[in-house]
């Protein structure tokens, strides 16, 4: 297998796009959206399903194809066994998808969320960018307003240039760019020595320091920008602070960087990052993989 | 006999509290102009109003205001308040652990707060093992034992306050060898606080070994169920505090009395109180609907009150001078640099960091600040230290704090990002 292809390559455009196979009910509405946004970024699709190949599974599935207005001869159909996961993931690698749709459930039960549905784990270790539906629908979903998070990373430049060609691509009318502001120890050095103006202007620096980096990332954009990108700065915990800030402003979509780390179960008990907004996905989710390791 | 203030106890118990609060601020202001810890400050005016200058040139005017020998009532009065601001000190100090900041940070992070705590704490633990007589410790029954575990966390132990305001200052904090440096210095809190209670709790009882199950096992058990369901509790309650309580009445009333609970319940149960308040804080800082403001109204409340009073009452415990061993001093401070530079650095490069950028993490992890003084002075209120072994705990706390910062920059100017 030639991985080299997937080295180093951008996360931007979308010449793959992957969709996981799940016969549930929602099959059609998925299969609807995922030839629309194929269409919409002129992208092959490929669509994978772990299980059983039976002669009802094929028949649903060509019959589905039929309703979703795929033709069966335009796109790519693999069947493998093996555990959900590691097959999807491997078979992502092996046909250079990059992007991977799936559906999701916005929030899951406890018991769930703590074990880990395949929508979930997978959104953890891929190593192509996921898109999460949470309500797919046939006539395809609105991507009005995205909200990208603007993380201190060397990825958030890949991702914001993800994010403007998604919004280019689908019409989107406004990208909301938010930083969250949090500095753990913050409030206890305010408290031991500073004076009022001290603080106001160390909370004034950390303003700047956040424009100043979202400056330099639309300087730096690859990707042509015709569509208003609003800058906003909101306060709290990373991950469940953008979650509160995208449900409020309802946005249609998420867009956030891939996890630096490993993401496992204790990361779910003490919660942080990327698993406050699968914790309760606040609207469709885009994480975006830019194959840059930053933990290295 | 009577238990309650007289009126003459009540004025002076009101005249020594302002006397400590006013002087400590001025000082404390004059050593800004300077560069220098506010905590130093507090420690100076303890120094001045204590025995070791009032006390030695105006012995009656140390004994009107400081009554702590001829006076029980305000000597139970003024325990009870410096008592209450340890308990509302590691509380504060709890607040600010985040958990998930250890885990974001990854692998450098794990391996860094490893390091600066077990290198330090052999090296303590070896010494004073091996040469209990240089900290003038006998070497009966458990007193080598409880003293030299205690040695091992003091040196393990870092200031997250300090550390934190240093990395501000230099234009650090959220580059990566900032945050590894944040998450390190939480990790070393979080173990450090919870040895240190179980070696509370073994010095006041001696230290049976069917005891030591008991304590480890209540302060796992106390830890896991404030820090998973107690966490999760919190979390859902505080948004209905915060909204349908009076702000910032309610969340300060229920945040302080939850750390006084559990301070309550700790002790109860033979186990510190300090480690009660220092859980609270952390399952109430960790959650995500505690307001920066309410958050930033606690800690103003503890810092400018309750710090203040404990580091001044330091002061009027003990003679700086006549305590003052040079030996002492001078070998907790060789250990210090060592153990904390090599834990940290070794462990910084174990997870992928330059030489350069681990020995960074190693000065800044080892400024020990004010929670080094907490720890002392409630292991010298315990009887596991005595005062030199004390003073030199105050001692290198202070030097490490000052140092840490010109030692960083050396080793972090040819980092271009850093600058």
């Amino acid at each position: 297998m030639d991985y080299t292809k997937l080295k180093n390559r951008a996360s931007w455009p979308f010449e793959t796009i992957g969709v996981a196979i799940a016969f549930s009910p929602r099959l059609e509405s998925i299969l609807c959206e995922a030839r629309i946004l194929s269409e919409r970024f002129n992208a092959n699709l490929v669509l994978m399903h772990v299980g059983d190949r039976t002669r009802n599974k094929e028949h649903k599935l060509s019959e589905l194809l039929v309703k979703a207005g795929i033709k069966e001869s335009s796109v790519r159909i693999i069947w493998s066994e093996g555990e959900a996961v590691q097959t999807l993931l491997h078979l992502c690698k092996l046909n250079i998808v990059d992007l991977l749709v799936m559906g999701a459930m916005k929030k899951e039960n406890v018991l769930q969320y703590y074990l880990g549905t395949v929508a979930r784990k997978i959104s953890r270790k891929a190593k192509c960018s996921v898109l999460l539906l949470t309500e797919p629908n046939k006539e395809g979903s609105k991507f009005r307003k995205l909200v990208v998070n603007i993380a201190e990373s060397p990825k958030t430049s890949h991702t914001l240039n993800t994010a403007i060609y998604f919004a280019r691509h689908n019409k989107s009318r406004e990208i909301v760019a938010v930083s969250e502001m949090h500095q753990p120890g913050l409030a206890m050095t305010i408290a031991e020595d500073v004076t009022a103006g001290e603080a106001a202007r160390i909370r004034k620096e950390i303003r700047e320091g956040a424009h100043s980096m979202l400056n330099d990332l639309l300087e730096g954009c690859k990707e042509e920008c015709n569509i208003e990108i609003v800058e906003k700065q909101i306060t709290g915990k990373p991950g469940y602070a953008i979650r509160a800030f995208a449900a409020q402003k309802k946005a249609d979509l998420l867009v956030i960087n891939s996890p630096d780390v490993k993401y496992g179960i204790i990361d779910r008990i003490f919660t942080h990052g990327m698993e406050y907004i699968l914790e309760d996905l606040p609207s469709n989710l885009l994480i975006v993989h830019s194959r840059v390791n930053t933990a290295e | 006999m009577s238990f309650r203030l007289g009126h003459s106890d009540l004025i002076i118990l009101l005249l020594a509290i302002a006397t400590m609060l006013i002087l400590s601020r001025i000082v404390a202001e004059l050593g800004k102009r300077l560069k220098l810890p506010v905590v130093m400050g507090e420690l100076l005016v303890g120094i001045v109003l204590g025995p070791t200058v009032l006390g030695t040139m105006f012995p009656e005017a140390f004994a009107f205001l400081f009554p702590l020998q001829s006076n029980e009532k305000v000597a139970y009065a003024l325990d009870g308040i410096f008592s209450l601001s340890v308990i509302m000190l590691l509380f504060v100090a709890g607040m600010e652990v985040e958990l998930p900041l250890v885990l974001r940070q990854g692998k450098a992070a794990i391996s860094t707060g490893f390091g600066s705590m077990i290198i330090p704490f052999f090296t303590g633990f070896a010494v004073a093992w091996f040469a209990p007589d240089i900290f003038g410790i006998l070497d009966t029954g458990n007193n080598k034992w409880i003293f030299s575990l205690f040695l091992g966390t003091a040196l393990s132990i870092s200031a997250l306050p300090v550390i934190a305001r240093i990395l501000m200052d230099m234009n650090i904090f959220k580059t990566r060898i900032g945050m590894i440096i944040i998450a390190a210095a939480m990790f070393n809190d979080l173990v450090g606080w919870l040895i240190f209670s179980v070696i509370l709790s073994l010095s006041g009882n001696g230290g049976d070994h069917g005891h030591v199950g008991y304590t480890i096992g209540y302060v796992i058990a106390f830890g896991a169920f404030m820090l998973f369901i107690g966490r999760i509790l919190i979390n859902r309650a505080l948004p209905w505090i915060q909204t349908k309580l009076s702000w910032p009445g309610g969340v300060l009333a229920m945040s302080l009395g939850l750390c006084l609970l559990c301070a309550a319940f700790t002790e109860s149960i033979g186990i510190h109180a300090i480690l009660g308040a220092f859980i609270a804080g952390i399952a109430i800082g960790d959650s995500v609907h505690l307001r920066e403001q309410a958050r930033e109204i606690i800690h103003q409340f503890v810092t400018n009150f309750f710090a203040p009073l404990f580091f001044v009452s330091i002061g009027l415990k003990v003679n700086f001078i006549e305590n003052f061993d040079v030996s002492i001093v001078l070998i907790v401070l060789v250990l210090a640099y060592i153990g904390k530079v090599a834990g940290a650095g070794l462990g910084g490069i174990a997870g992928g960091l330059k030489r350069n950028d681990a020995l960074a993490v190693g000065f800044g992890l080892n400024a020990r600040g004010a929670m080094e003084i907490i720890l002392g002075t409630l292991a010298y209120n315990a009887g596991i230290i005595g005062k030199p072994v004390f003073v030199a705990l105050v001692v290198m706390a202070l030097v490490t704090s000052l140092t840490s910062a010109p030692l960083m920059r050396m080793f972090i100017k040819d980092t271009p990002e850093l600058k």
